[in-house]
Formats: C-alpha cells, sequence, structure tokens
C-alpha cells in the first residue's frame, strides 16, 4: 500500500486551508467593521416584543437609535421605568421621569347595555363590522368588541368580556397599539392616575344616545354643574374631564345619572 | 362559440333556484304608503342637498334635493303628497344618510315633463344634460353617476359601449324581465348613450340562460344602427365590468385603469331603459323594477318607486314565508349588501331583494388552506386569492399591495369555491379598506 498520494493530499489541503484561513483572518482585521456594543446592550435592556410603540422599527432600530441619540432613553413605553433605567445606566445619562400610563377603554356599551343593530356573523375583525350598516351596535361611537385590539396586544393585556374590550391595566404597558388598531378610536392611553374617566364618546343628542346605550353620556351637563374645581367640560355632547385640573373627589360619578363616568 | 372570460364558477343549482322562482313572472307594480329616499345613492359626488322642506307638498318626479358638484346627481320625488321628514337615517351605508320622506297621496300627479323626442333625431350635445337632470346612476349595483361615465375624457378613445344584461347574479332576475318586457326601450337607450358619447359600437350582452331576453332583444336591436346582441357564456361573474369587456372584446382593462381604458364603456339595461325615459320622455328616475323573492310568499319582479321601504316590499309580495328571516339581502347573494332590518329602503341601484331563511344565512366555520388552488383557477382578475388572504391575515399590506390586492373585484368566487370554506373575499375586502385608509 502506497501512503504517498494520501500523504500528498493531506499536505495539500492543509496548506490550502492555512493560506486562506490567513487570508480570511487578514481581512476580518483589516474590513472590520465598528460595532457600538451599546446598541446590542440597550437591545438586551428593551421590553423585546417589537411592537412598534416607540415609532421605530422593533427594538433593533430603538436601539440603534437611542445609541445615536435620536430617541429618549426612557422611549420604550413597552418596558416603562425599568427599561429606562437600565437603558439610562448603559447610556450613562438620567433616565427621566416618565409618567406611567396605560390605555383606558372609553365605552361601556356592554351586550344588554347597548343596543343591538343587528347580529354580526361574518368576518372577525372590528374594522371591517364598523363599516357594516353602522356596526352591530346602534351606538356609532361604541367599542365593536371583535377583538381588533386584542389580536394586537403583545402583553395580553385586552380580552373582550361581555362584548366589549377590557384592558388589564397591570399587564398593559401603554404601548399604544390598539389605540391604533381600533376603528372607532375607543381606545384612549392616558396618565395613570388620571382614573376618574368619562367612558362614553357619544356626541349624539341626548335622547339618540340613550336610545342606542343605557350607559351613554347624554350631555346633560350635571358633572358640568357638580364639579367645583372647573375639571369637567361638555363639549360635541359628551363630558371630558382634564386630568390636570380633576382632584379626583368623584363627586362627578356620583352624580351622573347614566353611569358612564368611572373611577 | 358563446363568448366568456377565463375563470370564474358556476353557482350551484341549489344557489340558482332562485332565478326559476321569479324568471317567468311579469313585472308588476307596486306603491307603498310612504317612501324614505336616500341622498346618497350615488358613489363617486357629495350626497344631493335637499331643496325641499318639511310640510312641502310634492309633485311626483319633482325635484327634492340637488345635484352637488359636476359628478353629483339630483333626486326626485318617486311619489306625489306630503314631505314628512327629513333626517339622518341608517340606510345600507356606512354610517346614517340624509333621507327625505314623502307621504304618498296616491294621486300620481306628475309635474310637467319635457323630453328631446327621439333618440335618433334629437341635438346629441342635449343628450348628457337630460341624462344628468333626470338623476341617472348605474343601476347593475355601483351607482356610478352616468352622465359622467358618458363624458369621455379627450385623452381617451372610446368606440364601444357594452349594455350589460348578463344579470349573472343569483336570484335576480329584474333585468331580465325589464329585456323580455321592454326591449325597445333598452335599444333606444342605447342608441342615446352611443349618439351622446360619439360611439358606432353599441352591444348588447345578455347570458344564454335568457333565451326569451336574447329573442326579444334582437327583435328589438334589428335595423338600428350599430346594435349587436351578443349572447355570453352563463357563469359568474359575467356581468363585472371588466369581464364583460373580456367576453365581449377580448380586450383587457390595465391593472388600476377605467373601462375607458380599454376603449369601452359598460352600462346596465336597467340603465339604458333609464336613459331612453329620460331622453325621450325627459321623465326623471323615479322607479325601477326589482325582485323580491328568496322565503318570501310569493316571489315577484316588481316595479318598485324610489325609497320604498324593504318591508313594504316583501309586503307586497304576501310577507315571509319563514318565522323569522335569516338575512335580508340588497342585491344578489354573491355580491349584495346584507341589511341590518327590513326598515331600510332601496335605492336607485337596488335590483333585488332576497330574503334567506336561518339555515341558508349561517356562516360556514373557516378551515385551514388545503392549497388545491381552486381559487386562483376561478379568479376572474388572475390574481393569487390564497396568498392574498394570507397576506391580509398576517397584515401584511403593503405586500398584498404589491401582489394587486386593489385589482380584486370582490365578486367572491373564490370564497364560494373554496373547499376550506376560508373567507378569503372578506379579509381582502377588509384589507383594502385598512390601505385605503391607511393610505398604503
Amino acid at each position: 500500500m502506497n501512503f504517498m498520494p494520501i500523504l500528498y493530499a493531506l499536505l495539500a489541503l492543509g496548506a490550502l486551508g492555512a493560506i486562506f484561513g490567513l487570508v480570511l483572518d487578514i481581512a476580518d482585521k483589516k474590513f472590520a467593521v465598528e460595532t457600538d456594543e451599546r446598541v446590542a446592550a440597550v437591545r438586551e435592556a428593551c421590553a423585546g416584543a417589537n411592537c412598534g410603540a416607540c415609532g421605530y422599527p422593533g427594538c433593533d432600530g430603538f436601539a440603534a437609535a437611542v445609541v445615536a441619540g435620536e430617541a429618549p432613553i426612557n422611549g420604550c413605553s413597552a418596558g416603562g421605568a425599568k427599561t429606562a433605567n437600565a437603558i439610562a445606566a448603559i447610556m450613562g445619562a438620567d433616565a427621566g421621569s416618565a409618567e406611567p400610563r396605560v390605555a383606558r377603554v372609553l365605552c361601556q356599551g356592554e351586550i344588554g347595555t347597548a343596543k343591538e343593530r343587528y347580529r354580526y356573523d361574518g368576518y372577525k375583525s372590528c374594522q371591517m363590522a364598523a363599516q357594516m350598516v353602522g356596526g352591530p351596535k346602534m351606538c356609532p361611537y361604541s367599542c365593536v368588541g371583535l377583538g381588533d385590539c386584542m389580536d394586537v396586544c403583545k402583553f395580553d393585556a385586552i380580552h373582550i368580556e361581555n362584548g366589549i374590550a377590557v384592558i388589564d391595566p397591570d399587564k398593559c404597558t401603554a404601548c399604544g397599539m390598539c389605540e391604533k388598531a381600533c376603528p372607532r378610536h375607543v381606545i384612549r392611553v392616558m396618565a395613570k392616575d388620571a382614573n376618574v374617566i368619562v367612558r362614553c364618546q357619544n356626541s349624539d343628542t341626548g335622547r339618540v344616545a340613550r336610545e342606542a346605550c343605557m350607559k351613554a353620556c347624554i350631555g346633560c351637563k350635571r358633572c358640568e354643574k357638580t364639579c367645583q374645581y372647573d375639571a369637567v367640560h361638555v363639549e360635541n355632547g359628551f363630558a371630558r374631564i382634564d386630568p390636570d385640573k380633576c382632584t379626583r373627589c368623584g363627586e362627578c360619578a356620583k352624580n351622573c345619572p347614566c353611569g358612564c363616568i368611572t373611577i | 362559440m358563446k363568448k366568456t372570460f377565463p375563470g370564474g364558477v358556476h353557482p350551484l343549482p341549489s344557489l340558482h333556484q332562485g332565478k326559476p322562482l321569479t324568471n317567468d313572472l311579469p313585472v308588476k307594480s307596486f306603491v307603498s304608503d310612504t317612501v324614505c329616499i336616500p341622498m346618497n345613492m350615488h358613489i363617486a359626488a357629495a350626497p344631493s342637498k335637499p331643496v325641499v322642506k318639511k310640510g312641502d307638498h310634492v309633485l311626483m318626479g319633482q325635484l327634492i334635493a340637488e345635484a352637488v358638484g359636476p359628478r353629483g346627481v339630483p333626486v326626485h320625488a318617486s311619489v306625489s303628497g306630503t314631505v314628512k321628514d327629513i333626517g339622518m337615517v341608517q340606510q345600507l351605508g356606512k354610517t346614517t344618510s340624509q333621507c327625505i320622506t314623502i307621504e304618498n297621496d296616491f294621486n300620481d300627479e306628475w309635474v310637467e315633463l319635457k323630453g328631446l323626442g327621439n333618440v335618433e333625431n334629437c341635438d346629441p350635445e342635449q343628450i348628457i344634460p337630460a341624462i344628468q337632470a333626470a338623476g341617472i346612476i348605474g343601476m347593475g349595483g355601483a351607482g356610478f353617476p352616468t352622465h359622467f361615465k358618458l363624458q369621455v375624457p379627450p385623452d381617451k378613445k372610446v368606440d364601444t359601449i357594452i349594455l350589460n344584461g348578463a344579470e349573472c347574479e343569483t336570484f335576480l332576475n329584474a333585468d331580465h324581465r325589464l329585456m323580455v318586457e321592454n326591449p325597445v326601450r333598452i335599444v333606444d337607450g342605447l342608441r342615446a348613450a352611443m349618439r351622446a358619447a360619439k360611439v358606432e359600437q353599441g352591444y348588447i350582452a345578455i347570458e344564454d340562460n335568457k333565451k326569451d331576453a336574447i329573442a326579444a332583444m334582437e327583435a328589438a336591436a334589428k335595423g338600428r344602427k350599430g346594435v349587436t346582441v351578443v349572447t355570453l357564456k352563463a357563469k359568474y361573474p359575467q356581468g363585472a365590468e371588466k369581464q364583460i369587456i373580456k367576453a365581449v372584446t377580448k380586450r383587457e382593462v390595465p391593472s388600476g385603469k377605467l373601462p375607458a381604458d380599454a376603449g369601452c364603456i359598460v352600462m346596465n339595461v336597467a340603465t339604458a331603459a333609464a336613459v331612453a325615459d329620460a331622453v325621450i320622455d325627459g321623465k326623471p328616475l323615479v322607479e325601477r323594477v326589482t325582485t323580491v323573492t328568496g322565503k318570501v310568499r310569493e316571489p315577484a319582479n316588481l316595479m318598485l318607486r324610489v325609497g320604498t321601504i324593504f318591508l313594504d316590499a316583501i309586503g307586497a309580495c304576501g310577507g315571509y314565508s319563514v318565522e323569522e328571516p335569516g338575512k335580508i339581502i340588497a342585491g344578489g347573494t354573491m355580491t349584495g349588501i346584507c341589511a341590518p332590518n327590513d326598515t331600510v329602503s332601496m335605492t336607485k341601484t337596488t335590483n333585488g331583494i332576497v330574503v334567506l331563511d336561518q339555515q341558508e344565512a349561517t356562516s360556514l366555520e373557516e378551515s385551514s388552506c388545503i392549497r388545491c388552488g381552486r381559487c386562483v383557477e376561478v379568479c376572474p382578475m388572475h390574481l393569487n386569492p390564497y396568498r392574498l388572504k394570507n397576506l391580509c391575515d398576517a397584515n401584511l399590506l403593503k405586500e398584498a399591495k404589491e401582489d394587486h390586492i386593489m385589482d380584486c373585484i370582490l365578486c367572491s368566487s373564490c370564497s364560494y369555491i373554496c373547499p376550506a370554506r376560508r373567507w378569503i373575499m372578506s379579509s381582502i375586502k377588509n384589507a383594502r379598506e385598512l390601505i385605503a385608509q391607511r393610505g398604503i
């Protein structure tokens, strides 16, 4: 048995491998792309849901923007204060204090409370149902209740209960995806401590609104008269509370004849 | 050889049974005691503006709302009587629409009408203003203002007008009966449209399942300049604009363009009859043939006044034949709009009222795609419905647009043929709304 050809082959391949390895090594050193390790660290600190609430294309985009100084340190609303502090530590800057926010459903039109216009059994999408002959509920401002918000929520914070979206404030990260998905603009992201809310946006006249829903704001202005702090005003047929003036005394909620102000 | 287009479906006899219910019943006239006339029966223009007040006495054919803008369409009183109310009512639109309710005094007193006389001798320049004044819109379903359709932009060359008598929808026989009973008016309307748009060729395209209509139209078209009757294969969606152009002229409308870009104008036969009424007699569009069928005691083809409330029309057919109707559909079962209840009113475009029972109206449960490709085979627009559906469900709207989702004609052939009962058309329709809203 002649072992020499095997040896030649081994030597030739070994030599080739060594040469290529050397070339690659030099190329790697010479053409290396400068990366900022802080990008990876910031990416790691983010909530990681790729929700897009920060306005950048996913967490990677946000991390790059933070390091480039384009995005605010506390820009990751899904991560909240924890993420902001972690990013601040990486960037060596102050996190700033972001007010905790939460998404609220401005509608109480549950099955039984809101009158049904028709029984909808089509494609399960609020967007679609809202376009169909004024929507399945009589109130054209109501929560459609088919869960477009639930589908986009990355944090399992929204569930449809009794024909209406219910948000778990503990799970909600105020990313605002539900706000964008809602065809009726029923969900609003607001300050977490502004807990006295008018849960209705029906701007129809009192009679029409009441016919559509038992808990509709009829624009009676009783809350406006009750409030001692000039915080409640009825505009466009429904009440709105100014969270800066509101002292959370709850008098308006007690006096609301329709039960549409909640604490 | 019968003309047709590639793709499409043949709805099952079980669905097509709707046609024999009414296809040889002559058109009956029915007038209800009140009519509720919406101001936004047309598309592509702002709703008309009411010019009457509550309590006014109006005559039949009197202008009750004027056109807004150059594309706008006026609305006329469809009965004589007193204006009872002008207010916002939830009709079949996305939101409430302004409606004029008129209480009928059953005198049927017409306002003075002034027509142009004969369609062949009248001044062609006056035809389009006459059509606009009569408030004519496309009566096949979409409701595009006819006067605007006939004004061909100078940069486009239109040489053909096709009258759509295909009526490929299930259940409906309104156009069929009109062709059998009033063929001369339809040919007159076609000639008027041809003269107005300066077009030499006119086709009347009819599906081969309406032999009597073909015979009647051929007899009426004999000796009329440039008018030909074409027999098409009975297939859905044969009556869709782009498909009928393909079948009759073998031309294709380019993606995202209008029929005028393929040198064609397509009109419904009912629109043509209304055009003839407007040009010859100066009569505004106040009534139309509507098939009221399905689960009603005596299905019928009714000549109904615009604004007749569905319940009245169904009452004229002996009421429901089932305890509780499952669905009431304005139009045919393939493309019609489901009415929320029976208090909505019919418009100039309502060619049918179909009542389904609870069992027929049950929506089928969706299951997974089995990749059989049948939706691709039947798509008359040569799209990939299964792929579009997946893209829409994954919310990849930009990709869906690149895959020509906007070319879909929403005929729902794909949903119909799908053995997995996937709601393809619904997904596509929903995604298109989103694309339009978000401006993707």
